[in-house]
């Protein structure tokens, strides 16, 4: 790994460069255990202004934690898991085996889903070929540099391999589909299609995190009760991480209508969040077609209804667009949230069709909350969590496991049993 | 028509007889800047909805004293449909459409006479400055097709009929099959060279239809018109003809090789339907220039604010011809540098400035783009398998 992402021209480097990664894969095991011992020290690595200030580096080094990795791997490889070794299961042997080299596509959008993906496959026992999008590699190959001093043994150093080459390079794609034995992919449709109709081996396995939205609801008493300012940062913070252009990004809010309590108020409360919290994390670029759509967004919300109001500032920076009960909008990204009242949130998860990936929530009834998760869980939510925990990665994710999916569970049943 | 309406058509009219290009910007922005703020006050009063969006906006538009201060639509709000308009319907004499691209829906704006026949005072202005006031030929390189229509009117209609006033004598020099192809009237263009070969003649046509259905098609049988003294005036996107990696160079030795003129008598101005009135060919220097009764801010994508000099960004049209529709301030999707503030060499006073590209599309925004929703067809349009 001596150029942290490495640039690629012909598909012949990448058919060469998977052996050796192979061979680690298969032929010097690793247990999980010992994953996230390294996985740790490289979380705790990621320190300094450079590092901390790539987003999503919070989550994680949170993720990196072995408090946060033991009980995943416990859950999706069993108790024995963390060790890699046999498990005895009611007279049979289970235990886990990588299935060689994993190939990573992840989205152009989120700088660290690169090593997120990556972090999966590995507490597999897996090698990692990862294709680093083009936008990324600065902030892939910051956090990358920091294995090195997490592992001067080489031990998960040996297993990854990243590539840098044009989205448009059909043939090195194909080089890279052919070569590996799973694929963990992220991204928006066409990506996701494109990448899915490669020449994958027959044998590979799958794990595909295509596009979603998300977003968050509130019930009356938590919109309007004496916490609301707490609630409005926790959404902030939700709606800044990434852009607000992750799956597990808040498109609309929905407030449950509570007699007596001023929605006005609360949206008061809510820009000004918005304000410190732009104060905190200004954006240091935007794409002018960002500006465009944010501009239009304000503008036909307006002008659709005259039901409709909007607060903004004169910059894109953000955008509140306030409405009653209707379709969910289609989202504007870039800090834009739409406020929605309605007269009941189980209605409006009702309407979830399925592309809702993530849904917030701050419900002050335990038992109510309780239902609406199931609710949300039959429209096809994947993830529901607390107001501000929006983008805590865990697994499952995308209502799939992380780790079991690329790993092949071996079953011995003794020749000596009855 | 009400007092604020007949006040706001005097303040126009006013601006349209100051001197096009030779105001003294502080005062051009005075007027300017009183007129819109006139025009919007009449706007929120003629639409609610329009009322309600500058009440939202974040600087009071009354209190304003500066033209970047005041609320401005995005250009994609102007294709709702039926279209914004703020005169009533039975005053409403035709709809112009923007050249949308197959599959987007166009801009629609609404016209009534008044803003009609300010729309061709204005161009009539514009143009008279770089050309001059005297009517001539017109040869309009397009077919007959694209000025038909009673209600509506495309953009290379619009801009065809925009140049009327300085026409005598007008003649399309191609023609549309049923399937819209555009191929050479040979006898109406030979005619035409012939007629007037010698004397002082206007072509208009959007840039890749000059291209594409004249120039290629002449050079490629090695055909020159000789028509030294004509002013070839185009408009309209590049990007078909950047696809084909025609640089802007290259199209007016083209047009100049094709025509027998010399190069600096193909002038490419910029414009758009929904700014009614207002076009902004290239000065001598290959700039362009805003006329009295308009204004350009070029903002900066990241803060929305006017850019400095030398800088690019989005560009916002301002004009305070349209009294029929809200398009006095409109943002782009265009992409813009800001040559000066004034003091081009060319003469002109003002800002300068010169277009540098449309607003790239968004590239895929990943994992949270969602073009699609999950929800399956119904069964009888399933697939199976």
């Amino acid at each position: 790994m001596s150029d942290l992402v490495r640039t690629v021209d012909s598909p012949q480097e990448i058919t060469d460069a998977v052996q050796p990664l192979r061979a680690a894969a298969l032929e010097r095991a690793v247990a999980p255990a010992q994953v996230i011992e390294i996985l740790e020290r490289w979380g705790e690595a990621l320190k300094g202004p450079a590092l901390e200030a790539i987003p999503g580096v919070a989550f994680l080094k949170l993720w990196m934690r072995r408090g946060t990795l033991e009980p995943i791997v416990v859950r999706e490889l069993g108790s024995g898991g963390l060790r890699g070794e046999w498990q005895d299961e009611r007279g049979t042997r289970l235990r886990v085996f990588p299935l060689g080299v994993v190939g990573h596509w992840p989205a152009g959008n989120i700088e660290i889903q690169p090593v997120l993906s990556l972090s999966c496959a590995l507490l597999g026992g897996n090698a990692c070929l990862v294709r680093v999008p083009g936008g990324l590699l600065e902030e892939t190959r910051a956090i990358i540099e920091k294995l090195r001093e997490a592992d001067p043994r080489a031990t998960l150093t040996a297993r990854i391999l990243t590539v840098s080459f044009e989205h448009e390079r059909t043939d090195l794609q194909r080089a890279m589909a052919a070569a590996v034995d799973g694929a963990m992919i992220w991204g928006g449709t066409e990506a996701v299609t494109q990448i899915r109709a490669l020449p994958f081996p027959h044998w590979a396995r799958f794990a595909i995190f295509g596009p979603r939205l998300s977003v968050a609801a509130m019930d009356g008493a938590s919109w309007s009760g004496p916490d609301r300012d707490s609630w409005c940062r926790r959404i902030a913070r939700d709606v800044w991480q990434f852009d607000q252009q992750a799956c597990s990004s808040p498109q609309t809010l929905f407030l449950e209508r509570r007699s007596g309590a001023d929605v006005a108020e609360f949206v008061e409360l809510l820009s000004e969040a918005f304000k410190t919290e732009n104060r905190l994390h200004p954006r240091p670029t935007i794409h002018p077609a960002l500006t465009s759509a944010i501009c239009l967004a304000r503008a036909s919300w307006i002008l659709g209804d005259r039901a409709h109001r909007a607060v903004f500032p004169a910059t894109p920076d953000w955008t509140i667009l306030l409405g009653e009960d209707r379709p969910m909008p289609a989202p504007t990204q870039g800090h834009t949230l739409y406020v929605l009242v309605v007269d009941s949130l189980l209605q409006a998860i009702e309407r979830f069709d399925g592309t809702v990936q993530t849904l917030g929530l701050a419900i002050s009834d335990a038992a109510r909350e309780a239902a609406l998760a199931h609710a949300a869980g039959e429209k096809g939510v994947d993830r529901i969590v607390k107001l501000g925990r929006m983008h805590v990665f865990g697994s499952p994710w995308d209502g799939t496991d992380m780790i079991r999916p690329m790993v092949r569970l071996v079953r011995h049943q003794p020749s000596s049993a009855d | 028509m009400s007092a604020l309406l007949v006040d706001i058509h005097e303040q126009i009219d006013a601006l349209l007889a100051a001197p096009t290009y030779t105001l003294e910007p502080a005062e051009h922005h005075s007027r300017v800047l009183a007129v819109l703020q006139a025009e919007l006050t009449y706007a929120a009063e003629r639409s609610g909805q329009y009322g309600q969006y500058l009440d939202a906006w974040p600087v009071d538009y009354r209190a304003a004293t500066g033209i970047a201060d005041l609320p401005y639509l995005p250009v994609g709000a102007l294709k709702a449909n039926p279209p914004l308009a703020l005169a009533p319907p039975e005053k409403l004499i035709r709809t112009l459409t923007s050249s949308a691209t197959t599959g987007q829906t166009p801009s629609r704006v609404a016209l009534d006479a008044e803003t009609s026949k300010r729309m061709i005072k204005g161009v009539t202005t514009i143009v008279s400055d770089f050309i001059g006031p005297k009517r001539r030929p017109y040869l309009v390189i397009d077919g007959p097709a694209t000025l038909a229509g009673q209600g509506e009117l495309g953009a290379r209609g619009a801009a065809i009929q925009g140049l009327r006033p300085f026409a005598t004598d007008v003649v399309c020099c191609l023609n549309g099959d049923s399937s819209g192809r555009l191929e050479i009237d040979e006898d109406k263009l030979f005619a035409f060279a012939e007629k007037w070969r010698n004397c002082e003649v206007l072509a208009y046509g959007f840039t890749y239809v000059v291209w594409q259905h004249l120039v290629v098609p002449l050079r490629a049988r090695g055909i020159r018109l000789e028509m030294p003294n004509i002013r070839l005036l185009h408009s309209g996107g590049w990007k078909r003809l950047q696809d084909q990696a025609v640089t802007r160079a290259a199209f007016a030795a083209g047009c100049a090789a094709v025509f027998g003129c010399a190069e600096s008598r193909v002038v490419d101005f910029y414009g758009m339907v929904e700014n009614v009135g207002v076009i902004y060919p290239d000065c001598d220097r290959g700039y362009k220039h805003v006329p009295a009764f308009a204004d350009v801010i070029v903002r900066d994508p990241l803060t929305l604010r006017p850019v400095a000099a030398g800088r690019e960004g989005l560009v916002q049209v301002c004009s305070t011809l349209p009294t029929s529709f809200p398009g006095f301030l409109l943002l782009t999707d265009d992409i813009a540098e800001v040559i000066r503030y004034d003091g081009c060499p060319c003469g002109r006073r003002g800002m300068s400035f010169r277009f540098v590209k449309r607003v790239p599309k968004t590239e895929l925004r990943g994992c949270g783009n969602i073009e699609t929703t999950r929800q399956r067809p119904p069964a009888d349009q399933a697939i199976n398998v």
